[in-house]
């Protein structure tokens, strides 16, 4: 069985290497990434390097294949890491805008299962070191791409931002993860003592990086999609780590009230529904408590009925019914 | 790679139905859905709608309506626009129950466009790719429909047309909304 697999990946990447329509070699590409990663992943070592050959492809699709085949080998053995790092940070730099969205993408999950299998491991050779070290200047780049002039790299920069607030930060006993953000790393299983993580340094950032997301809400020079996305990220982030809901309430307020001048009449409205939409998220969180006055006045001014408001609010005890009422 | 759009209007049998004709006819990937309970046609009277649900074939829909009133759905075309359906796709979709990926979703009501943020904004992440989601408004009659349907092509297009698309979709939109006179919500989220 796994010698015809094998027969089946060579001529799969001997077809995908020859000349021909880039959608057939991607299909051939993806046809090895299920093959492999799917049906028998211990060939993963085999014909690693295989693959990698393509990340110089001239083709922007079949790099950006190689990009997801890396992601996903990367979710089923994080320790992989060691062997993409170089293959990622040139793809990184990779001459098309859409080859280095996807790396970013793929990035926010490269990175949580990097720390935490780092935050895990006991054995830390040069090459990790290595690694590690590429890995933050990797991240560096991609946090300073929320200044780029291209509205799509921002948006990935974003969200991979919103990655890093999380990791980087603790969960704590009100945190409300979504399910498929469970097993997700955060500061809390970093160890003290941990030969290349620094816990506090670690956190400092993640502190570091939220406020930049803040203020890089509330600038004023903003795409109405990068405002969405960060308005998304910034309420995530809050849901999931409740120490930043005060931050995040009062980054609303002051949007609300100064939205960048240079949107249009209808993003205006499509961002209001947006900032509808999260606060009535953030309502229900029972973190928020605290803030329902504020919350529902501005929810109130974008239009929200007492019914929605009402059906948002988390259960409460009686009292702290009575404090909000009175 | 082309884009993958979505039409969604209420009840996936006349806005979204004559836009997944028109845009697949002109090559683009489309799938259409309805976002409502359930599935509504005209009845004999305002108040006396014909309901189905999500998973009744338009070819059900079809004979019981002939069963039911022939002359009337004859002449208000819910039998053209079923006989039309039926030779798209077998039945109704629900866009709530569909886990495709699209890159593009279009609503034809504003109404429509609250419904699918919200429900993409409800499911659980998984891969943090970009759908962008759009809404032109459609009143809900043939004739609108077929003008909708050439609108939302149109700008489907436009959009296939561009190499990055991310970072165009802004001009796309704002110059697009000034030619039709019409607003244009657009909202994005993540898979």
């Amino acid at each position: 069985m796994t010698e015809n697999i094998q027969e089946t990946i060579v001529e799969l990447l001997n077809q995908a290497s020859l000349y021909g329509k880039d959608s057939q070699r991607v299909q051939h590409l993806r046809h090895v990434q299920e093959l492999i990663l799917r049906k028998d992943p211990s060939l993963l070592d085999n014909f690693l390097e295989e693959v990698l050959v393509f990340q110089t492809d001239r083709s922007a699709e079949v790099r950006k294949t190689i990009t997801s085949f890396i992601e996903e080998a990367c979710q089923h053995d994080p320790e992989v890491i060691v062997k993409v790092i170089d293959a990622l940070r040139f793809l990184l730099y990779d001459d098309n805008v859409l080859v280095q969205k996807k790396l970013i993408v793929a990035m926010v999950s490269i990175y949580k299962s990097t720390l935490k299998w780092l935050s895990r491991s006991r054995l830390i050779d040069e090459n990790v070191r290595s690694m590690w070290e590429s890995m933050i200047n990797m991240k560096n780049h991609i946090i300073s791409l929320l200044k780029s002039d291209n509205d799509g790299l921002r948006t990935a920069a974003i969200k991979f931002i919103e990655m890093l607030a999380l990791a980087l930060s603790k969960r704590t006993a009100d945190s409300i993860v979504p399910q498929s953000n469970d097993q997700d790393i955060s500061v809390n299983v970093i160890q003290d003592d941990h030969r290349i993580l620094k816990k506090a340094k670690l956190e400092l950032e993640g502190k570091d990086v939220m406020e930049k997301l803040l203020e890089f809400t509330l600038s004023q020079h903003l795409s109405s999609v990068n405002l969405i996305s960060a308005m998304g990220a910034i309420a995530n982030i809050a849901r999931q780590r409740p120490d930043y809901m005060s931050r995040v309430v009062q980054t609303f307020e002051a949007l609300q009230v100064n939205l960048p001048p240079t949107l249009v009449d209808s993003q205006v409205s499509s961002v209001r529904k947006i900032i509808k939409l999260k606060l009535l998220s953030l309502l229900k969180h029972p973190a928020s408590l605290a803030f329902h006055p504020q919350i529902t006045t501005l929810l109130t001014d974008l239009g929200a009925t007492q019914a929605e408001v009402l059906k948002h609010l988390p259960k409460v005890t009686s009292e702290s019914k009575r404090k909000l009422t009175s | 790679m082309p884009l993958k759009f979505a039409v969604v209007c209420s009840s996936n049998q006349n806005r979204s139905m004559e836009a997944h004709n028109f845009m697949s006819k002109r090559g683009l990937i489309i799938k259409s859905f309805g976002s409502g309970a359930q599935v509504k046609l005209p009845g004999p009277s305002l108040d006396k709608p014909n309901i189905y649900t999500f998973d009744t074939p338009y070819e059900h829909m079809y004979k019981d309506l002939i069963a039911k009133d022939q002359n009337l759905y004859t002449q208000n075309g819910v039998l053209h626009m079923l006989d039309r359906n039926r030779r798209i796709k077998e039945k109704p979709e629900r866009f709530q129950d569909c886990r495709d990926r699209f890159d593009i979703v279009f609503t034809v009501e504003e109404r429509i466009f609250d419904q699918v943020l919200e429900d993409l904004d409800s499911r659980e992440k998984k891969t943090n790719e970009l759908v962008h989601i759009i809404n032109i408004d459609v009143a809900d009659n043939p004739e609108d429909a077929t003008l909708g349907a050439f609108m939302l092509c149109d700008l489907g297009q436009r959009m296939e047309a561009v190499d990055d698309l991310d970072n165009e979709i802004d001009e796309i939109l704002t110059e697009y909304e000034s030619k039709i006179k019409r607003p244009i919500l657009h909202a994005v989220s993540f898979y």
